[in-house]
Formats: C-alpha cells, sequence, structure tokens
C-alpha cells in the first residue's frame, strides 16, 4: 500500500510565496460582507428601528491582525490578578452599562454585543470594539471617552474618569477575558478538565460490536458448485445462496449487460455505435474491454461523482429559512467529479476535502485545488437569519460533524449532542470533543450581509493565472434581469432618506403626530441597501458584458481559525447551559487502531482526517465499499449506509464485506480497481428476472441470487432522454447557473429563463435547496439537507403528469421525433430506430405492430381539426378549447422562444407522441 | 428527565422496504383501519412494527384537518384574546427591551358571541358568531420571535433541523382517503420563511410531502424555483397538456400502457403494476382536479356566504371553499394560508383589511362545514406563527411576540365554546394554561387518533418524531 506519502510529513507547511502572499490578502481583506457598507445612515442612529424581517444583528468581521495589536489570551492562560482585574473592574460595568443594548437577547444595537469576548473582538457595523493592546484603536474606548461625536456610549452619560481608565488598562493589558469563548456557550468560567460522567456507557465492550472492529480477511468458503464462482466475492455469495437453498438465475443478456455496465458506469445508455460494437465482439475479454473503457472515460466520474455529492449532501444554496445562494459550490462539484476520473486514491480523497488547505502542494493550482476540496465542510445547510451568532455557529459546526460521521463512518455522532447516545457507545463528551475541533476552525461559505443574512462569511480567493476557470458567463437575457433589478433597488435606495429625516420621522410617528416622510418606503429603501450590496458584490465578479473577472476566483472552504479551543459540553445541546470544558479529540470507541493525536498548534482537522482515512480505522473503508456495492447491486451489504451502529442493519454478508474493505485498503484505496472486480463478478452479470423458487423465498434478492431491476436514477432519466434525442450536451459547461447570481432575490425568474434550454447533463443543473428543478425533484433527487446513502425510488403520479405534460419532455420529444425523421425511411424503419435509440434494443413483433398503429393513428388524430371528447364539463371544455387548435399552431406557439419552428406537420407530430411515449414507459426508467 | 426520543425499534426496517409498504399504501391501510375499527385502539402498526394510532376511543374524532394559515403574526390582542386591563392601561410606558414601551389597547370593541360567551373583537363579527365552535388556545408560545424560525417551527416542530411538516405527519400517519387526489395539499403557501420546506416531507417518504396548489393568482412558484410556471389553468405542476386532447392523450396513454404490460409480461418486474397504476391515477387527476377547482358549479348563495365576488373576501372565500370541496373529497391535510399579518404600523388600517379578507369566508366555512355534517370530523385550525406585542411600535403598530398568544381550533373533537389558557394581564405573555407548539401538536395529532410519541420514522439512527422530545397532549381541550 502506498498511502504514506501523506501521512508522515509535518502539518505545517511551506506553502509557495505567491499563494502565501493570496491566502493573506484574502483573509486580511474584509469580507465581501463589509465591502463599501454605505452604513453611515445605519450605524449611528439611535432610534434605528429592529427591523423585524430581518434580524439585522450584524455581521462577522475578519480575523487579521493589525498593527500594534497584541493576542487575546485564552482564558487558561490567564493570571490570576488578570482575572481579578476583570472581574471586579470590567465585567461589573459590561453588565451594568452595556448589556442591556449589546448582549444576546437585547436588541443588539449597531450589531454589537458586548458579552463576550468573541463579540467584543469582531465587533459590531462599525469593526471590531476592541483592539488588544492599542485603547486608541478601540471603538470601545472612543466610545467610553466621549472623543467621537458618533460613539457616545453609554447613551445615559459619560462614566466616570476612573472607570474609563480602567479599560484603557484593560485594553493595554491585553484585553485578558477569563469569559468562555463564545463558540459553545457563555456562561462557562474556568477550563476544567472534562470529568469523566456518569453515562454508563463502557466504552470498552462497545468495541466489541462489529463494525468496531477492524476487518479482517477470512478465505471465501467452500461452494458445492465449485464451478459457478469467477472469484471470491461470487464464492462468498455463493455459499449465502446455498445455504438458504437458492441457486443463481442465469447470466444476462450480453445487450442487457450492456445497458446495466453503461448506466453504472457512466449514466448514460450506450449509443447504437456502441451496441453493434459490442454485440459484434466476440473476444473472451469482450465484457472486460467495456468496462475497462467505461472507466476510463470523462463520464464515469460525473456518475461516481454524483453519487458522492449525495454523501456530501452538495447544494448551491442554504436551504433553511431563508435560503441564500452558495454562488461559488461548484468549484467543489467539479473537484469531486475530477477527483473520480483521476481515480484519487479514496484515503487521500477523504483527507483533501477535510483537511487539503494544510497539505503540502507542488504548486498554485495544487494548492487552489486542495483548498477547494475543504468545500465539502462549507456546504451544509444553514439559518442565515438566526438571531445569535453563538447558536448559529453550534449549529454549524453540529452540521458538520453530522455530514462528517454519517457520511465517511456511517456513525450517527450528532445523536450525542444533547445527551449520551442512546444505543451506541458515544458519550455526549465526544460529540463535544469532535465539536472543538471545528470550533476552531474557520468555515468559510461567504454570502453578502442583507435582509435575512445575519451571517456572512469570508470566502477563499483563488490565485489567478493557473489555469482554472473563471465562471460563467452571463447569457443577455440575464443581464437584462439583473440590470432591471439593479436600476430598480438603486432608484429606492436613492429615495432614502437622511438619518437625521429618519429620526425626525420616527420621533415624529411616535409621539402621534404625522411623519413628514413616508415610513414604510423608507423601510423598503432601507432593505433595498442590503440588495445593493449584494449586486455590487456581483459587480465584482462579472463585467459589464457578462463576462466573469477574476474577482469570481472564489472558492468555499475551510480554513484554520488561528484559535484552537476546547469546547464546553452544553447540557442537553443548549447554548446557555455550557458545562465543563472537553478537550478536542475523536469518538474513543473508534479508537482501536490509533488514537489521533492532536497537536496544540492547529484545529486537528489533519489529524482528525488522517485518523479516518487511515487502514487502522474500523470503519472508513468499510463504510465507502458498502457505498460503492451498493450502487451496483441496488443495496447494500449493510442496508443502512449511513448508519453502521446498533440501529442500523448488521451486514448481510460480513466477511465479504471485510474481504473487500481489506482488499481495497491494501490496493491503495482504489475506488476504480474495486467497482471492476465489483463488475467482473459473476453476481453482478446476473439475469433480473428471479427463477420460481427465489421468487417465493428471496424475492428481493437478499442473496444476490438474481440482479434486481433498479430505476435509474433522476439524472440517467433526464439524460437519457436528451441522449436518445441526440441533443446532450456531453461537455461540462464552466460553473454554475447558480453562479451568475447572488443573494436570494429572483431565482425563480433566473431558472425559469436558463433551465429549459440547458442540454447538459443533470447532474450540472442548479442545486438549489428546496428549489431543485422538476426534472430531478420528480424522480427523487437526493434531499440535498441531509446525507443521502440511498436514494427514494418511488413510483407516483407527479412523475406520469411530467413525462405526459411538462414542456421540456415534449420539447424534448419533438427533438427525437425530428432525429427520426432526418432518416429517410418506412414508419417501421423509424419504429426500430426509435426502440434502438431508446432503450437500447430492437422491438418485439407485437411492439412494433402496436407502434406502428399508434403513429398511424396519431397522424389521423392530429389532422383532425378537433379530437373534443364528445361529453366534457365546463373545466374540460376549457382546455379543449385550448386543445382544438390545430395542433402545429400550439406547437408554435410553445416552440416559440426555442431555435426551431415547427411546421404543422402530422406526422412529425405523431413521431413526437411515439417518443414521448418511449420515454414514458416502464423499460425506458428500468435497469434489468 | 429521561427522553425516549431515541426509543429503540424492536424491527427496523429498510427506508426501501418502507417505501413499498407506502407505494401500496401504509397510509391507506391505516386509514381503511381506521374505518373498520371505528377508531379504536391500536390498529395501525408504525413503519417500525409498533402501533401508531394508539389512543382511544372517542379522542379519534378528527378524519382530516384543515389549517388556516395566518402568514406574519396576528395580533391576538385585536382579536382573540380580550384584554380589559389593556385598554385601562393604554399609553402607560412599560419597561421593555424593544419599542417605545407604550402600551396600546386595542382600537376594537369586544364582545361575546354565543351561547359560551367568548370575548372576540369587532374585528371577526362573523367567527363570533361561531363561537361555540371555537375552542380558543390564549396561552400560546413559540420559540423565536422571527418570521422564518417561527413559522417553520410551527410547520415542522423544529427552527433548527430540516424535518418533516404536519401535514406530512398526518398523512403518513392516516394516509390518504381519495386515490385521485393527493392526500395533503396546501393552497397558495408563501414563498418566502422556508417555503417549501412548510410542507415537505423531509425524510419521510416523497408520497407524503404536500402538492402545491395554485388558485387565482398568477402564480410565481416561489418555493419551486425552475419548474414550470404554475397559472391559474394549471394549479398543480404539469397537471395540464396543452398539446394534445383528453382523447388523444388517452390513446397515448393506452399505448404506454401496451407496451409497459409487453414488458411485465416479460420481465416480471413488480414495480410495473405501481406504474401502470400512477399513470391511471394521473389521468384522473388531471380530469378531477379542475374539475374540483371549477367553481361554477356550485351555488350562487354558497359563494355569495363565502364572500366569493366581492373584492375584499373572493381571494380568501376561494380558497376557503376549496379546502372545504378538497375535504369532502377525502383530501387528508389541506392548508390555506393568507398572509399580510405583519402589522408593525397602520394597524388600524391593516387589520381592518386583513381581518375584512379573512372573516367572512372562515365563519362561512365553519357553518357550511357543520351543515354538511363534517365538522364533528374536520379540525378546523385557525393561527399564525406568533402574536404581537401589547406595547406600541411606531405609534399604530405592534411589534413580534413569540411569548403569547392565541390561535383557535374548532370542530374535529375539540371543545367548541372553550377558552383555554391566559396571557398575563396586558397580553405579553402566556401565563397560564400555555402551550407550545410540541403541545399543539401533540394534541392535535391526539384529536386525529394518532400518538405523537408513537408516531415515528427511522432515519439516520434513531425515531424521529413531529414533537421530537416534546410534546404532551391537552386533554382540557378534547370534548
Amino acid at each position: 500500500m502506498n498511502i504514506a506519502h501523506f501521512h508522515h510529513l509535518p502539518p505545517r507547511l511551506t506553502l509557495p510565496i505567491t499563494l502565501v502572499a493570496a491566502a493573506l490578502a484574502a483573509s486580511a481583506a474584509p469580507p465581501p460582507a463589509s465591502l463599501d457598507r454605505p452604513s453611515a445612515a445605519r450605524r449611528d442612529d439611535p432610534m434605528e428601528e429592529m427591523q423585524n424581517d430581518a434580524m439585522d444583528s450584524d455581521a462577522m468581521g475578519s480575523s487579521g491582525m493589525s498593527a500594534g495589536e497584541v493576542r487575546q489570551k485564552d482564558p487558561s492562560e490567564l493570571t490570576q490578578a488578570e482575572i481579578s482585574f476583570f472581574e471586579s473592574k470590567i465585567r461589573p460595568v459590561l453588565s451594568g452599562a452595556c448589556f442591556k443594548c449589546h448582549s444576546e437577547g437585547s436588541r443588539v444595537r449597531g450589531g454589537l454585543r458586548v458579552d463576550t469576548p468573541d463579540a467584543m473582538l469582531r465587533g459590531g457595523e462599525s469593526g471590531p470594539a476592541i483592539v488588544p493592546g492599542d485603547p486608541d484603536s478601540s471603538i470601545l474606548i472612543r466610545a467610553l471617552r466621549h472623543s467621537d461625536e458618533d460613539y457616545e456610549m453609554p447613551p445615559s452619560g459619560k462614566l466616570s474618569d476612573a472607570v474609563i481608565a480602567d479599560f484603557e488598562r484593560w485594553v493595554e493589558m491585553g484585553c485578558p477575558d477569563p469569559r468562555a469563548r463564545e463558540n459553545f456557550g457563555t456562561t462557562s468560567t474556568t477550563p476544567d478538565a472534562y470529568r469523566a460522567s456518569a453515562s454508563g456507557i463502557d466504552i470498552e465492550k462497545g468495541k466489541e460490536f462489529w463494525a468496531y472492529q477492524l476487518p479482517t480477511r477470512t478465505e471465501p468458503p467452500a461452494v458445492q458448485h465449485a464451478d459457478w464462482p469467477r472469484g471470491d466475492v461470487d464464492a462468498f455469495l455463493l455459499h449465502g445462496m446455498e445455504q438458504h437453498g437458492i441457486a443463481p438465475v442465469k447470466d444476462a443478456e450480453k445487450s442487457t449487460l450492456l445497458r446495466r455496465v453503461s448506466y453504472d458506469l457512466t449514466g448514460l445508455p450506450p449509443s447504437p455505435r456502441e451496441v453493434d460494437a459490442f454485440m459484434r465482439d466476440k473476444s473472451k475479454d469482450a465484457y472486460e474491454k467495456l468496462v475497462d473503457r467505461l472507466l476510463a472515460s470523462p463520464a464515469f466520474g460525473e456518475r461516481w461523482g454524483r453519487h458522492w455529492l449525495d454523501v456530501a449532501r452538495y447544494a448551491e444554496s442554504s436551504g433553511k429559512e431563508t435560503n441564500i445562494l452558495y454562488p461559488h459550490a461548484w468549484r467543489y462539484r467539479d473537484w469531486v467529479i475530477d477527483a473520480f476520473n483521476q481515480n484519487t486514491p479514496y484515503d487521500r480523497f477523504i483527507v483533501e476535502q477535510l483537511a487539503g488547505d494544510l497539505l503540502p502542494a507542488r504548486d498554485d493550482r495544487e494548492f487552489a485545488q486542495l483548498w477547494i476540496a475543504t468545500g465539502y465542510l462549507a456546504l451544509g445547510t444553514k439559518s442565515h437569519n438566526a438571531r445569535g451568532r453563538a447558536q448559529f455557529q453550534a449549529d454549524l459546526v453540529d452540521e458538520q460533524i453530522d455530514a462528517i460521521s454519517q457520511g465517511l463512518l456511517a456513525t450517527t455522532v450528532a445523536c450525542a449532542r444533547c445527551h449520551d447516545h442512546k444505543f451506541d457507545p458515544i458519550p455526549q463528551k465526544d460529540y463535544y470533543a469532535l465539536a472543538g475541533i471545528f470550533a476552531s476552525t474557520e468555515t468559510r461559505y461567504g454570502t453578502v450581509a442583507q435582509q435575512q443574512n445575519n451571517h456572512p462569511a469570508q470566502l477563499i480567493r483563488l490565485p489567478e493565472g493557473v489555469g482554472l476557470p473563471l465562471g460563467p458567463t452571463q447569457p443577455e437575457s440575464v443581464q437584462r434581469l439583473l440590470a432591471a433589478a439593479y436600476d430598480r433597488i438603486a432608484a429606492t435606495v436613492e429615495n432614502a432618506p437622511t438619518a437625521a429625516e429618519l429620526r425626525e420621522a420616527r420621533l415624529a410617528e411616535s409621539r402621534g403626530e404625522k411623519p413628514k416622510i413616508d415610513l414604510q418606503a423608507a423601510q423598503r429603501a432601507r432593505n433595498a441597501q442590503g440588495q445593493l450590496e449584494v449586486y455590487n458584490h456581483l459587480a465584482t465578479r462579472f463585467d459589464t458584458d457578462g463576462k466573469p473577472t477574476s474577482g469570481n476566483l472564489l472558492a468555499m472552504g475551510a480554513a484554520e481559525s488561528g484559535r484552537v479551543i476546547a469546547v464546553p459540553l452544553l447540557e442537553r445541546g443548549e447554548i446557555d447551559k455550557a458545562g465543563a470544558i472537553v478537550p478536542r479529540g475523536v469518538p474513543q470507541v473508534l479508537c482501536v487502531g490509533a488514537t489521533p493525536e492532536l497537536s496544540s498548534a492547529s484545529s486537528g482537522r489533519l489529524e482528525l482526517a488522517q485518523w479516518i482515512a487511515s487502514d487502522t480505522h474500523p470503519l472508513t473503508a468499510r463504510v465507502w465499499v458498502n457505498r460503492v456495492w451498493l450502487h451496483l447491486f441496488g443495496k447494500g451489504l449493510v442496508r443502512t449506509p449511513d448508519n453502521f451502529g446498533s440501529s442500523g442493519q448488521a451486514p448481510t454478508h460480513p466477511e465479504l464485506l471485510d474481504a473487500l474493505a481489506v482488499d481495497f485498503m491494501e490496493d491503495g484505496w482504489n475506488t476504480k480497481a474495486l467497482i471492476k472486480k465489483l463488475m467482473l463478478s459473476r453476481a453482478y452479470q446476473l439475469d433480473s428476472t428471479p427463477d420460481a423458487n427465489q421468487a417465493k423465498v428471496d424475492p428481493d434478492a437478499d442473496w444476490y441470487g438474481h440482479m434486481l431491476h433498479r430505476r435509474l436514477e433522476a439524472e440517467a432519466i433526464r439524460d437519457s432522454m436528451l441522449a436518445a434525442a441526440g441533443t446532450l450536451d456531453l461537455e461540462r459547461p464552466v460553473g454554475s447557473m447558480v453562479n451568475m447570481v447572488e443573494g436570494s432575490a429572483r431565482l425563480d425568474q433566473f431558472m425559469q429563463l436558463l433551465i429549459p434550454d440547458s442540454r447538459t447533463r443533470s447532474l450540472y443543473l442548479p442545486v438549489v435547496r428546496d428549489a431543485v428543478p422538476q426534472s430531478l425533484q420528480v424522480f427523487d433527487f437526493a434531499e440535498s439537507s441531509f446525507v443521502t446513502g440511498d436514494r427514494d425510488e418511488t413510483t407516483v403520479p407527479t412523475q406520469a403528469l411530467y413525462l405526459l405534460n411538462d414542456e421540456n419532455v415534449l420539447r424534448i420529444a419533438d427533438a427525437f421525433a425530428k432525429r427520426l425523421q432526418r432518416d429517410e425511411g418506412t414508419t417501421d424503419e423509424r419504429v426500430q430506430r426509435g426502440f434502438v435509440l431508446a432503450l437500447g434494443r430492437k422491438p418485439t413483433g407485437a411492439e412494433a405492430s402496436a407502434s406502428r398503429a399508434f403513429i398511424k393513428h396519431f397522424e389521423q388524430v392530429a389532422t383532425r381539426s378537433s379530437a373534443a371528447q364528445p361529453q366534457e364539463t365546463p373545466a374540460q371544455a376549457r382546455g379543449n378549447r385550448r386543445a382544438n387548435q390545430p395542433f402545429g399552431q400550439r406547437i408554435r406557439e410553445r416552440m416559440g422562444r426555442s431555435d426551431s419552428t415547427i411546421p404543422n406537420d402530422p406526422e412529425l407530430i405523431a413521431l413526437s407522441a411515439f417518443c414521448q411515449s418511449l420515454f414514458a414507459t416502464a423499460e425506458f426508467r428500468t435497469l434489468d | 428527565m429521561h427522553f425516549d426520543c431515541c426509543s429503540n425499534s424492536e424491527t427496523i426496517v429498510s427506508r426501501r422496504e418502507m417505501l413499498t409498504r407506502v407505494g401500496c399504501g401504509f397510509g391507506a391501510m391505516a386509514f381503511a383501519a381506521m374505518l373498520a375499527q371505528n377508531s379504536m385502539a391500536s390498529a395501525i402498526l408504525g413503519p417500525d412494527g409498533r402501533p401508531a394510532l394508539v389512543a382511544g376511543g372517542k379522542s379519534a374524532k378528527a378524519k382530516r384537518v384543515i389549517f388556516l394559515y395566518m402568514a406574519g403574526g396576528p395580533s391576538h390582542l385585536d382579536t382573540f384574546d380580550y384584554k380589559p386591563e389593556l385598554e385601562r392601561a393604554d399609553g402607560k410606558n412599560l419597561s421593555v427591551g424593544r419599542g417605545n414601551g407604550q402600551l396600546l389597547a386595542s382600537p376594537w370593541k369586544f364582545q361575546q358571541g354565543g351561547k359560551s360567551g367568548l370575548w372576540i373583537s369587532d374585528l371577526f363579527p362573523n367567527v363570533r358568531n361561531c363561537a361555540d365552535d371555537i375552542c380558543l388556545l390564549r396561552g400560546m408560545k413559540t420559540a423565536v420571535p422571527a418570521h422564518a424560525q417561527a413559522s417553520v417551527m410551527m410547520h415542522t416542530g423544529s427552527f433548527q433541523f430540516v424535518r418533516p411538516s404536519f401535514g406530512s405527519w398526518v398523512l403518513y400517519g392516516l394516509g390518504s382517503g381519495n386515490e385521485n387526489l393527493p392526500g395533503f395539499i396546501t393552497i397558495n403557501p408563501g414563498a418566502g420563511n422556508g417555503g417549501a420546506q412548510n410542507y415537505g416531507a423531509s425524510f419521510l417518504p416523497a408520497s407524503v410531502q404536500g402538492t402545491r396548489v395554485d388558485v387565482g393568482r398568477n402564480g410565481n412558484r416561489g418555493g419551486g424555483g425552475g419548474r414550470g410556471q404554475a397559472t391559474p389553468d394549471e394549479p398543480i405542476e404539469d397537471l395540464r397538456n396543452d398539446r394534445y386532447t383528453r382523447s388523444a392523450q388517452r390513446e397515448q396513454i393506452d399505448f404506454v400502457q401496451a407496451l409497459n404490460k409487453e414488458r411485465q409480461r416479460r420481465e416480471k418486474d413488480n414495480a410495473i403494476e405501481g406504474l401502470i397504476e400512477s399513470y391511471e391515477l394521473a389521468f384522473r387527476m388531471q380530469a378531477e382536479v379542475p374539475e374540483l377547482i371549477d367553481l361554477t358549479n356550485e351555488k350562487q348563495s354558497t359563494l355569495e356566504m363565502y364572500g366569493i365576488g366581492t373584492a375584499a373576501t373572493d381571494g380568501f372565500g376561494r380558497q376557503c371553499l376549496l379546502a372545504r370541496r378538497f375535504a369532502e373529497e377525502g383530501v387528508r391535510f389541506i392548508e390555506v394560508s393568507q398572509g399580510g399579518w405583519d402589522t408593525h404600523r397602520n394597524l388600524r388600517t391593516d387589520m381592518e383589511r386583513q381581518c375584512g379578507a379573512v372573516d367572512r369566508p372562515i365563519a362561512a366555512l365553519l357553518t357550511d362545514l357543520k351543515q354538511r355534517g363534517m365538522l364533528d370530523d374536520t379540525l378546523v385550525i385557525w393561527g399564525g406563527e406568533f402574536g404581537r406585542t401589547p406595547y406600541a411600535q411606531n405609534g399604530d403598530g405592534r411589534d413580534h411576540n413569540a411569548k403569547g398568544f392565541t390561535i383557535w381550533m374548532a370542530g374535529g373533537g375539540v371543545k367548541g365554546g372553550l377558552s383555554y389558557g391566559s396571557t398575563d394581564p396586558t397580553g405579553g405573555e402566556a401565563i397560564d394554561g400555555v402551550m407550545d407548539i410540541h403541545a399543539w401538536h401533540a394534541t392535535a395529532l391526539h384529536l386525529m387518533g394518532l400518538d405523537h410519541s408513537t408516531l415515528t420514522f427511522n432515519h439516520a439512527g434513531r425515531d424521529f418524531r413531529l414533537t421530537d422530545v416534546k410534546g404532551r397532549v391537552v386533554p382540557e381541550i378534547v370534548a
């Protein structure tokens, strides 16, 4: 095995100089959120009303340090004198004079809170409240001194000179502050090593559970029909069948196999030429050559990358209440696809996603790619309109823990947020140990502060000139929409009253007088300022021709926060019930092979990643092998792919799972090799129709005596329709439609504008949470708010409505029909070709004659001017009036905005209905 | 305290098996059993093999829910929570963290309605006439005074996580009552504040998610970006085919089904049966839904009762009448939405407009259901995500208030003519008979014959419930 190439390198590395500069610039620059903040009218307005629709407590600042600044000590480093100075001189004043307006639960005026050290450092709309070591630069001190007209605090009157002097001294001392860091809870005072709780969880006993023991290789068992197996996989499976009195069914037909392999490896149907070539190839290794060829095709990465994106809960927006867009998520998507195509070893694949920013890089380009990989940590759902920073941060970390523990380890660690895990030996303490690692990490997910977004963050600025794509070009239609929206917003902002006018008007209103200005309009103007920010930011990414600029070289991801902290255990998971501090670490029960040593100088992400991706971890390889198995056999050896705990299911073939996991690690975590091994098994190549015995005793193929019928995924269904029509664009588009916009507004219009004309593979369609395109949503697309190891396979009438009526489906059917029509020939020849293009086979005699009859009859129907039903209700009549217009006319209307004009051609209409019918069949969506 | 959120189930059924069961009608099974058993206890096995329907005998009166969701947080102090003390203290300063703290008496008079004498303001004169059917819950509180969180909280029981909606849980528990219609319909839902999450299935089977029906507005499918544009003619996504007549499409479906049957003969694929049926259902829905939303065959007197044809009440009146029609057809959970209750200012004009739009339609709905003998087994719920402050904001407005507000329920086995719970003398905070969202959910499920503590779904390693680890049934309001 060859995984040592990065395991033993020191975590601190020399980065290329230009990149260090770029990274520093990125982290020292103000986040996009605070660019050009037009906030004079906002921040100094004491009458400013908390705008309820938009919780506008602000906005995080940057973590860069300026000259003269000293580092604020962690609570554990403070001397007794420093603590008592804070407790006697500072804390009473803060709580007495400031908390009323500047603490969690208060109005948080100006976005400033002073109830935690972090909040003070972060500051409010005007920037950090304190600069440790530098009183004159500290806004807090200036406000106390009343030296600045804008900030005279407290508003009730200046404090005594002695108190102000205490604060100046405190800042000079470096702002020693024993209060707990806010990431998790605010009430804990002194850090205290966690003492084992009376949880009653016996970790050592817990390690006896199968999933927590290291996998071991056992020799495949002897079988009665020794001539059947083609390898170890088959031997293990046949053994299981024989024990249950099952004999495997016959091998699948060559054509069935071709279709199966094509979809499983590329998500695409075989082209007619590929069908011909494969059917003609009588060589012994024809099948293996096919597998090799498809494994090497770029479509492989698209297919398997999408499987991973399900696990990575990939999406391009925050979801939840406000659904703010993540315009740069696509870079992670592309990274995943490339990783699968390059066959990045799976262990390396994990480490890059968890800690790519901490790995050595040969050059700027690789460094950029490694950082993009950490987008994995930033993609989760978030409540951007949440009020409290502490709660937001705790939820962010919780989401990361949930995604990682379920996605990589099939362990539900997040269950232990509020109490010890109920079924698995994971004490609550272990959750907070893991949380410390992510609390010490800065998650960079971007977004721009505006109404409904109180928690913007930075992004990663990528280097220029290393061949990274800048992004998509905005089509003219999008530019027009954006320009119109911008003008409207700018006009609204222009009408915004001055702060003085607003103040006066509110005073007047509160006195019961009629204000001079329209307060509602003023409110709208205020909100519009936030929207303007969004557009201003967009203008830094696209030029006036709609072309992406180097300002669009941004990515989501993770970085070291620069402060390593341990977090307190929160009683019942509640943010205000902080208990003892828990040292950073990993779940104890998983430490059967190795326990990571976390550096005190960094978050511990790299050590965590290397521990997860090591061959002494009991779960990682098993979980991945099971996921791969699931995608090829329709269900996992462990049926609950995201939960290997005791509330999940035990493996049906534990020795096989272990053997695969061990071999996989010994092969260097080689995913393509694993897939090939499984595909070359005889079990994978079985027919999908059970024999009478299996139909009775094992219809669901629990023992793999036959292959399952599997429904194609949403992407494969749409891609196959486009492929049949010959209009599928196999090129990867640059970026994503979502990248062209920002914020959350008018998304519907953009998607309406862009999606219908899209011919790209479906995985490139925008994945906005709760607003997934109909073509994907209707066929059980992954719920991108969660780790989805195994998608649903429902059969519901909305799918039928989609295939029968959706305009996009009709348009694709038209294109398919035109393709058939272009080939001169008889109706019968067209039918034959239609079947081959859509279903990969020739029709049976019965199918062919039914098809010919349908086309012929539909031509007549299409020729008649009216085909209304004799007895119709008024509602139907309304529908039919429309329907009774000549077909061609209606089609022309419907197709008006596409490039083609369809003649009033009954033949074409009938062919289109035929093509659409093929899309609608059970066979089209089923893999045998 | 010991939580039972994670009580392990004896038999874990895989998600796929579960879906198969749902496909062939776990819900339908539940419903049939409920009818057959005449709401006797423990008829239904939950997905984990344990009984989901546990509530006994008479509690299981409600067979369906009509939820009148008032988005924005309607003021309880000007509608259903009568506070004489607030009248007396008008203009007094109140020490509060936000706003100017001047108490604001309601500009509207309150009067007693019905034999029960519930106090209801002049903003709801028609609803007041139905007082004896209404159970006011005046001690409501919720988690967060922000629209998005509170809305999602009210609809899913959680604002922190993505969870299945109330309606999805009900449909999951009871199944649909009409095979030609979706079992959970939400009419004109708002796009923001959680959007589709408010009727989403989350980890429950996709078949129980709410189906969005848009009527009477030039729809912009807020939550459904990228999907087809809804129009009044196409209340459900892709419901209409613009190209082929119904008979032509029938021929097309017949052709598809012929190919499907050919395959079924060849492949013995069990899934084909369900697929064939899904086309037939889709075809029937195309006919049935436009029929159902076409109100022209309603009597003129009925239309007038709902205020249809009168500008102020037309929109909401149509939605209420539609809700009744869906209810009649066996739809399990129907949500009707009305926004515009966020009265930070212009309280006087805005509340007149808001209440003017809904008062008559709501009263008509209650009366209509009653006349048809449906009120007894239809649980009607009225409410918004939170209430408003007793103190004024901007002189003539009220701020958000999560600490105390009123919602009400009627029919479906709830005690009519009852006021349960109360806020403090000026109406700021619930102090007595306090119900949080979980308690309300638990009680509503109880009225449907569902035990909130056993209606579970196994996901991500544990059994989830609508009420999470909380919730308690409030027996005082059950008839």
